[in-house]
């Protein structure tokens, strides 16, 4: 096969990119030289020769970042294998540029036992391709009334504790599930929902009295935001809060860095540039939780990012039958399949941002959040890289996604970013889209296991 | 909208769309030779997925007396029920042949939804708290018989805004008509800033407003709704009710309208529910014409396209 190495030694030279490392504070033309999976050398610009032994990549024009992670994703395995399965969800996330991916607990029945944990990294295993950490449930059921098997699943490999989806119910429970576990790495990740605007199916705003649709205002969101940020206070445990997306819940970060809190936020591409009035013909297809608000709203979402109030981007990668979004509002899913066009929307959305900050935000900053490997590209680091090419046009078909899920508010839109390399632990599973040198390539080998 | 076969709202309802139906309505009423001719061999199927009496027996009324065969989709015992996708149960009402469908349903947008998935025209009947259209239209025939030229009048909206396809509709078609459309509620219940829906004028104190209103519309003050988004329903009535100490501020030459069915005695008065002012059973009415006029403009021309 032309132009497909399955050589799966880890041995490779990278040669001539833009290495661009925000931990290392290092954007220069550099070679990284790679054996046995790790990352040995960094070498100023492109050395004709290094070791005739080992495959030799030309990565000229391309900027190479540490490996992206997306730490907010749905893969839908156990429970709803027709919206999406671990070995696509991961095709979906190479051909999108990840390396990594933190999978959310609420599939059907929810990550909430050490047993399930497992069954999800071995499933990961055997899909190969992108790393996939598991997220366990705060509460038994994902219900907020009973804390869940926290220590077991952070065992078992859970990097984090979500009940995501919706907002934990009881303060009690949240309160004592930081508590039980303010020894550990793990931080808890919120999702900010009041649950007593459940019945809203988008933003309160103009749009919505003008539909009579039930809304959901910011403070549904800040309120729920502030009370979490009070217990990470109370409990001193490492806290993030998933997808923000009202301007007054950047306001509640804002207090929250003042008073030295340790908080960190994240924010999807959809919430960083599309504002609520898509939906004024009725189109369910863009309803997606927390809504998509006001466009000062995502104004201030790109403030808050420019500031570094928030500093981790996620593509909250939600996954439906096209059918499943095709239905009236109250019973349309709810979200977007992201994967696969989260890092040149991001970039879309924030064409002023230093390069810097956007590979910190993709892939320093996750990294540090999930306390996982990669992050950098300093020697001894795993060969986990991203490679991008920053103008290189290109337009979103969702029948091209390696995503069972086809339905993105980012359909038919152009975007100049477009990921071109996925390379982990040495080894390369994404090249132009191509995935052909990965596991991934055999996704039907699942099926007899 | 003016170009479409369907009629979900009056979003892009303008003068000239709506003073042609309500001519047309107002022959209907005058009489109308053959009447029963315009729509003969039509098929209209109404899909009433919410409780309604009134609408439907209204737009049966008026697919009757045009000649057009009305047939009652039982929505509680059907195959959507049943789980068949909606796509799949509009297909099969095509394929029966029907030519429009009047759909009422407790979830906003559902008419829309239905329109991208069948061929013949939609009629929305009403869709949760948006939209009304054939009331919104009845309601402007009711103030241009009363009135002529509506420039220069004013119509005041009093009630739970907010949660009301009625006052969306009619207020949209009031305004399209030239009124001056004034929406009165307590701020949780209007629109948050005027102009509401881009528009209308917002008030919060009722007894400010009926001294300058030529035609006052009250509201159902909707007592089965969810706590939880709605004060008392005694509450409400107290500051926004039409009591006869109120309705004594009005001019002489104002009028009281109500969507009906009314809850005497909460937002409006037992003894102004028939009373002089009153213009409610005129509503009615003008209903059964006006949905007489909307069915004939969209399938009374149509060259009908038979599924094989």
């Amino acid at each position: 096969m032309i132009g497909v190495n399955l050589d799966r030694s880890g041995n490779r030279d990278f040669v001539g990119g833009r290495v661009v490392d925000p931990g290392l504070g290092l954007d220069a033309i550099r070679t990284i030289v790679v054996r046995r999976g790790k990352v040995v050398a960094l070498l100023e610009g492109a050395p004709a020769a290094i070791d005739a032994e080992c495959e030799r990549i030309d990565c000229a024009g391309m900027v190479l970042c540490p490996g992206f992670i997306d730490p907010h994703v749905h893969l839908r395995e156990p429970g709803d294998l027709h919206k999406e399965t671990v070995a696509s969800g991961l095709a979906a996330a190479a051909a999108g540029g990840f390396t990594a991916v933190a999978a959310m607990p609420n599939t059907r029945p929810p990550i909430d036992t050490p047993d399930r944990v497992a069954a999800l990294v071995r499933e990961a295993k055997a899909a190969g391709g992108p790393h996939c950490y598991p997220i366990g449930a705060v509460s038994v059921g994902r219900e907020g009334l009973e804390i869940a098997a926290l220590r077991g699943m952070a065992a078992s490999g859970a990097v984090a504790f979500s009940d995501d989806g919706a907002a934990t119910r009881s303060l009690k429970t949240l309160y004592n599930a930081a508590r039980y576990t303010a020894d550990l790495p793990q931080p808890f990740l919120s999702h900010c929902e009041d649950p007593s605007f459940a019945d809203a199916v988008m933003h309160e705003g103009a749009t919505s009295e003008k539909l009579g649709l039930a809304g959901s205002p910011p403070v549904a969101e800040a309120a729920i935001a502030a009370r979490d940020i009070l217990v990470a206070q109370a409990t001193k445990k490492a806290w993030h809060l998933c997808h923000v997306s009202a301007a007054q819940t950047v306001e509640v970060l804002r207090w929250a860095r003042a008073a030295c809190i340790a908080v960190t936020a994240e924010v999807t591409p959809h919430h960083l540039q599309l504002d609520d009035e898509r939906l004024a013909g009725f189109q369910a297809r863009d309803r997606v939780n927390p809504p998509l608000r006001s466009a000062a709203d995502t104004a201030a979402l790109r403030q808050a990012v420019a500031d570094g109030v928030i500093t981790v981007f996620a593509s909250d990668h939600a996954p439906h039958g096209a059918d499943e979004k095709d239905a009236p509002f109250a019973h349309a899913c709810v979200g977007f399949t992201g994967l696969e066009v989260a890092v040149a929307a991001t970039f879309h959305a924030l064409p002023q941002l230093p390069l810097a900050v956007m590979v910190a935000n993709f892939s320093t900053n996750p990294a540090a959040l999930l306390h996982v490997p990669g992050g950098t590209l300093a020697p001894g680091s795993p060969a986990d890289i991203t490679g991008l090419y920053l103008q290189r046009p290109w337009t979103v078909e969702p029948r091209d996604f390696r995503s069972k899920g086809r339905v993105t508010p980012f359909a038919g839109m152009t975007f100049a970013v477009r990921p071109a390399l996925v390379v982990v632990g040495g080894n390369v599973i994404m090249r132009d889209g191509d995935l052909s040198a990965s596991a991934l390539a055999k996704p039907a080998a699942k099926a007899k296991t | 909208m003016n170009a479409s076969r369907h009629l979900l709202d009056l979003d892009d309802a303008d003068h000239a769309f709506i003073e042609a139906l309500i001519a047309r309505a107002r022959q209907f009423k005058a009489g109308v030779p053959n009447e029963s001719s315009r729509l003969r061999g039509r098929i209209v199927v109404g899909m009433f997925f919410e409780p309604s009496t009134r609408t439907t027996m209204s737009f049966a009324v008026a697919a009757q007396r045009l000649g057009a065969t009305w047939l009652d989709f039982r929505a509680e015992s059907s195959s959507l029920a049943k789980g068949e996708s909606l796509e799949d149960t509009m297909r099969t009402i095509r394929a029966l042949g029907a030519d429009a469908v009047v759909v009422r349903h407790a979830e906003a947008g559902f008419p829309h939804l239905l329109a991208r998935h069948f061929e013949g025209s939609v009629y929305n009947a009403g869709d949760g708290a948006h939209a009304h259209p054939t009331q919104g239209l009845l309601d402007a025939m009711t103030l241009a018989e009363e009135f002529g030229d509506l420039h220069g009048r004013r119509l005041v909206i009093a009630g739970d805004i907010r949660h009301s396809r009625v006052a969306r509709s009619s207020a949209q078609a009031a305004a399209a008509l030239g009124a001056t459309v004034t929406l009165c509620g307590p701020p949780s219940l209007i629109p948050a800033t005027a102009p509401g829906w881009g528009f209308a004028e917002l008030a919060t104190d009722l007894e400010s407003v009926l001294p300058t209103a030529d035609a006052v519309m009250l509201l159902r003050i909707q007592q089965e709704r969810a706590a939880g988004d709605m004060p008392p329903p005694a509450d409400l009535a107290r500051s926004y009710g039409l009591t006869a100490a109120r309705a004594n501020a009005l001019p002489a030459h104002a009028i009281i309208m109500h969507p009906g069915p009314v809850n005497r005695g909460l937002e409006l008065d037992s003894a102004l529910v028939h009373g002089a002012r009153s213009r409610i059973e005129r509503q009615v009415e003008n209903g059964v014409y006006m949905r007489m006029a909307c069915l004939e403009r969209n399938l009374g021309a149509q060259t009908r396209t038979r599924v094989a």
